[in-house]
C-alpha cells in the first residue's frame, strides 16, 4: 500500500532583497504559522536578482513592494527572462499574492505623470499611472465573493493610480480609504489566482480569513480538493475586528 | 541676519509667545504649538533673529537625536556653558523658533549664548537658514514613519538641502551610516566624521537592510565588519564609493557593562592624532553612536574636548531611552523604541543581558508616532525566542498589532497579557518577581513615564 504524502505548500518569495517595506515579509511568517498550526508542511525559497530558478515545484508566490528607486533594476532583471516564466506560472493557475509596487508591477505599464511609460510584466490586464498626491492611510476594503468575500484591513501608500482592464476583477471594494486609484471604489485584481493589492499592513497577519482562502486556493491548485481545519482564532478574528472598527473610524 | 526684522513685530511675536505660554501654563496645559504659532505669525523668521549671534549646535538623523542632544548640552552646561535646549521634544520649526524666543528679550535678543537643538530630519531645512548653526549632527538613517517621510533616499536628500543652505556650517557624519555619509560627498560645507573603525560583537549581515545597494549606483555594497544594522565599514565594489575615514574614530571597546562602555577614540580633525580613553555612562552600541557624535560635535565646534569627555561618564538617560525605575524593589527600565532599528536595538539590548525578565510593551498610532504600525514585521522580535523571557503585557491603542506580532513571532496566547490602563500594568509590574523592562513607542511612554514616576517620585533630570 503506498502511503499518501501530507500535503506539502511551496512558497516562493520574489526579490526579498528588495521588495521588503511595510513589513511585507510578515506575510510569509503568517503563511508559514497558518499551516505549521495544522500539521501541514510548507517550504520557502527566495528568488533574487540575477537568479535563475525553475518556477515549476512552487505553488504560491509573494512580491512584495519597494522604494521607488530600486524599480529600474528590477524591470532589467523582469526583461532578462524571469518575466515570461512568472506569466507562464500565472496562466497555469499558480497562486500569487502581489503587493503594491509587486501588484504595479505585473500590470501592463507604469506612466510617470509626464508621460514616461515604463512597460511592465503584463501578465495581468490592468496600467497604473502616476499621479501628484500620494494615498496615505489605513484603509479597508470587502473582497469580492469570488475572492472570499471576506473583510481586509491594511496600510497603503501610493501615488500610482491603477485601473483594471476588462477581463479582470477587482479584489475589492473600497470600504474606507483610497483603494486602486481614489476614484472608483476598486481595491486590487484578481485575475485567474493571482490577488493583486496596495494593502501593506502587512495584508496576511491581521486578516486571517484571506491569508487562507489564499492557502485554501494554493492547495486545491495542486491537490485538487482542499479542506483547511478551522482553528481557533479567536484573537486574530477580535484583533482584525478591533483593527478594522479603529480604521472605519479613524478621521 | 538674513531677514529684514521690524522691532514692533518681533516685540508682538516674542511677547505673545511669552503671554501665550504663560496663560497655558497657569491653566495647567503644556504645548508648544500655540505658542510657537503666535510668534511666527507676527514674524515666521523670527528665529532668524533671536538666535542672532549664538553658537547654535543642531542634531538630526533616524535615532539618537535625543539622547545626542542630552549629552551635548549636559557636557556644555557642566563646562559652564549657558545653553539653552528643546529638551520637551519639539523639534520641528515652530517648537524650535519658540525655544529661542523664549530665550530672547522683547526686543529679540537672546539672553543665553548657546543652543542645543534637535531638529526633525524633515524640518532641517526650514530651521537651519534661519538659526546658521556652528555645527551640523546627523547621528543615522534608517527607515521610520514611512508614511509621514517617505523612503529613506528621500529624507537623506531634505537633509542634504538643509545643510546646503547653511554653507558655513560644520557638519559631523556618521560614517558608518552609508547614508549619512553620502551627504559629505562634494559638499562646500566642512565635514567631520565620526565612526567605529572596528566591529561590534559579532554583529552580521541583517537580512533587511536600510541601505542594501550603493545610493550612488545602486550595486549591493561589500562590508569589512559591522557594528549595528547596516552601519559599518561598507564599500562599493562598483563606483568606489565607501566608508570615509573617520576623524573621531573609536579605535577599540575596552569593556561594554550594563552600566556603560569604555572606549578609545582616536581624535584627527587637527593636528597630530591623539587618542584617549573614553567612559561612556550609558550601555549599548547606539549610545557608544551617540557619545561619538558628542565628541565630533565638540571638535567641530572648537570646544574642549576634555569637558565631554569628563561630561560622558557620568551622563544620563534622557526622557524614556534607558530609564531606570525601581518599582518598590522591582527594577524597571524603559527603552524608547520607535521604528525596526530602535526595536532590534532595544531587544537585542534585553536578551543580551541573559537574565530572566518580564516585558511591558505599549504602542500608539498618533499622528507624531507614525499611523501605519507595520513597522513591526519589519523588525525581528528576538525576545519571542528568548528562554529568559517571562510574561508579556500588551497595552497602547495597537495592542492588538503588538500581541499579533509576538505570536507570529512564535510566543504562545497564554504568555500575552493585553492590558489598557496603567494603573493596573503598575500593579502588575509592583507584583513582578523579575526585573520588568518597558518598550514603549513615543506617545505611549509620555504617559506611562508620567503615571511612573508619580509612583515612583522619579523626576528626570531631562525635562522641562
Amino acid at each position: 500500500m503506498s502511503t499518501v504524502a501530507e500535503p506539502t505548500l511551496n512558497i516562493c518569495h520574489i526579490y526579498p532583497e528588495v521588495l521588503n517595506l511595510y513589513g511585507d515579509r510578515g506575510n510569509i511568517r503568517c503563511l508559514q504559522k497558518r499551516l505549521e498550526w495544522r500539521g501541514l508542511d510548507c517550504t520557502v525559497s527566495e528568488l533574487k536578482l540575477g537568479e535563475q530558478k525553475d518556477l515549476s515545484p512552487y505553488d504560491l508566490f509573494f512580491i512584495g513592494g519597494g522604494q521607488d528607486f530600486d524599480q529600474a533594476v528590477l524591470l532589467e532583471d523582469l526583461r532578462a527572462g524571469k518575466g515570461e516564466e512568472l506569466k507562464a506560472a500565472v496562466e497555469d493557475g499558480k497562486t500569487f499574492l502581489c503587493i503594491c509596487g509587486g501588484y504595479q508591477m505585473m500590470g501592463h505599464y507604469y506612466e510617470t505623470h509626464d508621460g514616461q511609460r515604463d512597460e511592465f510584466l503584463g501578465a495581468v490586464d490592468f496600467y497604473t499611472v502616476g499621479g501628484d498626491t500620494r494615498m496615505i492611510g489605513n484603509y479597508a476594503f470587502r473582497l469580492g465573493a469570488e475572492s472570499g468575500g471576506s473583510t481586509v484591513v491594511g496600510f497603503e501608500n501610493h501615488s500610482g493610480r491603477t485601473f483594471l482592464g476588462s477581463g479582470v476583477q477587482p479584489l475589492g471594494t473600497v470600504l474606507k480609504g483610497f483603494g486602486n486609484n481614489g476614484e472608483d471604489g476598486t481595491e486590487g485584481v484578481r485575475y485567474k489566482n493571482v490577488f493583486g493589492s496596495y494593502s501593506h499592513g502587512p495584508i496576511l497577519p491581521k486578516n486571517p480569513a484571506f491569508t487562507d482562502f489564499l492557502l485554501t486556493t494554493a492547495l486545491e491548485r495542486k491537490y485538487g480538493s482542499a479542506v483547511l481545519e478551522p482553528l481557533a482564532d479567536r484573537f486574530e478574528h477580535e484583533a482584525h475586528d478591533r483593527v478594522l472598527e479603529r480604521v472605519l473610524h479613524e478621521k | 541676519m538674513a531677514y529684514k526684522h521690524n522691532p514692533v513685530t518681533t516685540f508682538l511675536a516674542i511677547a505673545g509667545a511669552k503671554m501665550t505660554r504663560w496663560l497655558l501654563h497657569k491653566l495647567h496645559r503644556g504645548g508648544t504649538a500655540l505658542p510657537g504659532r503666535v510668534a511666527m505669525f507676527f514674524d515666521k523668521n523670527l528665529l532668524d533673529k533671536v538666535s542672532e549671534g549664538m553658537e547654535v549646535i543642531v542634531v538630526t538623523g533616524t535615532n539618537g537625536k535625543t539622547t545626542t542632544c542630552n549629552m551635548i548640552e549636559t557636557a556644555m552646561s557642566e563646562a559652564g556653558k549657558d545653553t539653552i535646549a528643546n529638551k520637551a521634544g519639539s523639534n520641528m520649526l515652530l517648537g524650535i523658533t519658540l525655544e529661542f524666543a523664549d530665550n530672547a528679550t522683547l526686543s529679540g535678543k537672546p539672553k543665553k549664548h548657546y543652543a542645543v537643538m534637535e531638529c526633525d530630519e524633515g524640518a532641517l531645512k526650514q530651521v537651519t537658514p534661519l538659526c546658521n548653526p556652528k555645527v551640523i549632527v546627523v547621528t543615522n538613517l534608517f527607515r521610520d514613519q514611512l508614511d509621514r517621510y517617505g523612503t529613506v533616499k528621500n529624507v537623506r536628500d531634505q537633509i542634504r538641502t538643509g545643510v546646503e543652505l547653511s554653507p558655513e556650517s560644520v557638519v559631523c557624519l556618521n560614517a558608518d551610516c552609508s547614508n549619512v555619509a553620502s551627504i559629505g560627498k562634494d559638499l562646500a560645507n566642512k565635514v567631520l566624521y565620526y565612526g567605529l573603525d572596528v566591529p561590534v560583537g559579532d554583529q552580521e549581515n541583517v537580512d533587511v537592510s536600510d541601505a542594501p545597494d550603493c545610493i550612488i549606483c545602486g550595486t549591493p555594497y561589500e562590508y569589512k565588519y559591522h557594528t549595528y544594522a547596516h552601519l559599518g565599514g561598507f564599500s562599493c565594489p562598483n563606483c568606489g564609493y565607501a566608508r570615509p575615514a573617520a576623524q573621531v574614530a573609536v579605535k577599540n571597546i575596552v569593556k561594554a557593562e550594563a552600566t556603560g562602555t569604555t572606549v578609545n577614540v582616536e581624535f584627527s580633525a587637527a593636528g597630530e592624532p591623539k587618542t584617549q580613553e573614553v567612559r561612556i555612562g550609558l550601555p549599548a552600541v547606539f549610545n557608544v553612536y551617540n557619545a561619538a557624535a558628542t565628541l565630533c560635535a565638540f571638535e567641530g565646534a572648537g570646544f574642549d574636548r576634555a569637558e565631554a569627555i569628563a561630561s560622558l561618564a557620568q551622563v544620563q538617560s534622557a526622557f524614556g531611552r534607558m530609564e531606570t525605575y525601581d518599582l518598590d524593589g522591582v527594577p524597571m527600565q524603559m527603552i524608547l523604541v520607535k521604528n525596526p532599528a530602535s526595536m532590534d536595538q532595544a531587544m537585542g539590548y534585553v536578551v543580551g543581558l541573559e537574565q530572566d525578565y518580564n516585558l511591558v510593551m505599549g504602542l500608539n498610532n498618533h499622528i507624531s508616532d507614525g499611523t501605519d504600525v507595520s513597522w513591526l514585521w519589519d523588525a525581528h522580535f528576538k525576545v519571542c525566542e528568548d528562554p529568559h523571557l517571562g510574561k508579556v503585557i500588551v497595552s497602547g491603542e495597537c495592542a492588538e498589532d503588538l500581541k499579533k506580532r509576538l505570536m507570529d513571532g512564535g510566543l504562545s496566547e497564554d504568555r500575552i497579557q493585553h492590558i489598557p490602563d496603567d494603573a493596573t500594568i503598575i500593579e502588575k509590574c509592583r507584583a513582578s518577581k523579575l526585573p520588568v523592562f518597558i518598550l514603549p513607542n513615543y506617545t505611549y511612554m509620555m504617559t506611562l513615564r508620567e503615571s511612573l514616576g508619580a509612583v515612583t517620585g522619579n523626576a528626570s533630570l531631562w525635562e522641562v
